[in-house]
């Protein structure tokens, strides 16, 4: 795990890629441990029958996926996830690779604190979800 | 505005959720879910040298405590079920194992805006994620994205 | 000296985007070679900001930054350049609704100029609306190159570029820090004002400019065992 130094961190630094095949068993789990047990987390045609293209992932499960992005890049540095936002623009469907990204864009020393923006990629490298996250560093 | 709702539902807090235990089992079946291997919310020996002194739940655990029954009745709908547009969580205290949690509401704003799936009304809720010490957890905003 | 935009940007203010001004100007410096643009325009969703004051991050980071707005209408979503007093009192900006050949014509008239923006984007470019009505009068440029366009999304508003001889501009619709001026606007003459600005968009020689880099290669779909076991 990463033990970096606040001091090192420039602006552009990237997060990831992470490549993840999501498949629709890591779909069904997550949403049943969550209490989501609902066709449009589980089954592709109660899923469609919503008027989606087919089972979808919860968006805490994409609120998750970027959480970790970031917890992963903290590592060991004893630094914290302040504040994540995210957006929602497209479904995110299991059967399919997505990649998740990062770039650090701001930084603000007097608070040891680095903004950074994150997003979940599609194959067709289409923008599914967007965010920033905010992380405290001691 | 064109979308009409009552202005005294904005701000008006809704009942506090029973709380909800978080046991350790809990917390590791989050982490199973999530393919989560990071030691500070899987491994207690590595969590114990950590910042918290034991094991936490990753931070995403925090948004998935659930409103009660009720508060979806009086939470104004705008036409076909809601889609969850996205949330921005301000993470405080970490959830550990033994923490009761509970969440407690309240309707923030409602907008309207037009977009590739045409119409659409937001009603963003506020919620507060506190532990049994009375400590918050976290604070979310909630989008929902109403089709009317 | 040719003056290189984005014209069209979300910073904060707009309730949906996440890019802080400074973050946005500190990108494109750090990003110079690969988006060469001179400055922005900030066309906030549903909004005008008439008192924000970016000069001092202007001259801080040497970028022009100019401000204009997003609305919406009946024909979908539409820049407005040179907004004014007289505009905000006589057209509601939250309006949703608003109607698209009076925002035309009355935005013309009171010395601006409303740009359709993303108009192969389904149910807010104009393409769609097209298909169901008459064409907009007076109408002079249209967005063809846009940053969140998905595919098929630009090359329709191109089709329509050639149909109806409309003026093409770009900018990057950005709502993140790291996707500002993805696209731009080359003007060959020297943009230094939204005077300037929508003087060039009426009257000056321009056109899209696109720095998305290439795309990498896609890894291919989810492993077989992945697939049998999801399936």
């Amino acid at each position: 795990m990463s033990t970096m130094k606040f001091d090192a961190i420039k602006i552009g630094d990237t997060l990831g890629p992470q490549e993840i095949p999501l498949s629709k068993e890591q779909v069904r789990t997550y949403a049943r441990t969550c209490g989501m047990d609902v066709p449009r987390f589980t089954d592709d045609e109660g899923a469609r029958a919503e008027g989606l293209p087919g089972m979808i992932a919860p968006g805490n499960l994409s609120l998750g996926m970027l959480s970790r992005l970031v917890t992963d890049w903290i590592g060991e540095s004893g630094a914290r996830l302040a504040r994540l936002g995210t957006t929602y623009r497209q479904p995110v469907q299991p059967g399919h690779t997505i990649t998740l990204s990062g770039f650090v864009t701001h930084i603000e020393p007097a608070e040891k604190r680095v903004e950074i923006d994150v997003w979940i990629e599609s194959e067709d490298a289409e923008r599914l979800v967007i965010g920033t996250a905010s992380v405290e560093f001691p | 505005m064109a979308v009409e709702y009552d202005p005294e539902l904005i701000g008006k807090v809704f009942e506090v959720t029973d709380p909800v235990d978080v046991s350790a089992q809990d917390i590791a079946t989050f982490c199973a879910a999530m393919g989560e291997t990071n030691p500070l919310y899987t491994d207690e020996a590595a969590a114990k040298k950590g910042p918290y002194g034991t094991i936490v739940a990753p931070p995403s655990y925090a948004v998935t405590f659930r409103n009660g029954r009720h508060f979806f009745t009086q939470v104004p709908r705008f036409g076909r079920a809601g889609f969850d547009a996205g949330k921005d969580v301000e993470f405080h205290a970490p959830i550990r194992p033994g923490d009761k949690i509970t969440l407690s509401s309240h309707v923030k704003e409602i907008y309207e805006k037009t977009g590739r799936s045409g119409s659409m009304v937001f009603v963003v809720v506020r919620s507060t994620v506190q532990n049994q010490k009375g400590e918050v957890v976290a604070h979310i905003d909630h989008r929902f994205m109403n089709r009317p | 000296m040719p003056t290189i935009l984005d014209l069209h940007s979300h910073s904060e203010a707009s309730e949906d985007s996440r890019a802080p001004l400074e973050a946005y100007l500190n990108w494109i410096k750090l990003r110079h070679q690969e988006r060469p643009v001179d400055g922005i325009v900030l066309t906030e969703h549903r909004q005008f900001n008439a008192g924000a004051d970016y000069r001092a991050l202007e001259d801080k980071f040497g970028l022009l930054v100019l401000k204009a707005s997003e609305v919406e209408t009946d024909y979908g979503h539409v820049l407005v350049f040179g907004v004014s007093e007289e505009m905000t009192q006589r057209f509601d900006f939250a309006n949703v609704h608003l109607d698209a050949q009076e925002l035309v014509d009355e935005v013309a008239r009171m010395g601006g100029v409303a740009v359709p923006c993303h108009p192969g984007r389904p149910n807010v470019g104009l393409c769609e609306h097209y298909g169901l009505k008459p064409p907009l009068e007076n109408v002079i440029a249209v967005e063809v190159l846009n940053g969140g366009s998905r595919k098929g999304e630009d090359d329709r508003s191109m089709e329509l570029v050639r149909t109806y001889g409309y003026r093409a501009v770009g900018g990057s619709d950005s709502h993140l820090v790291s996707l500002i001026a993805l696209c731009a606007t080359r003007f060959e003459a020297d943009v230094r004002s939204i005077e300037a600005l929508v003087r060039e968009l009426k009257e000056g020689k321009y056109q899209p400019v696109d720095f998305r880099p290439k795309r990498k290669p896609v890894p291919a779909a989810v492993p077989d065992e992945v697939r049998h076991n999801g399936g």
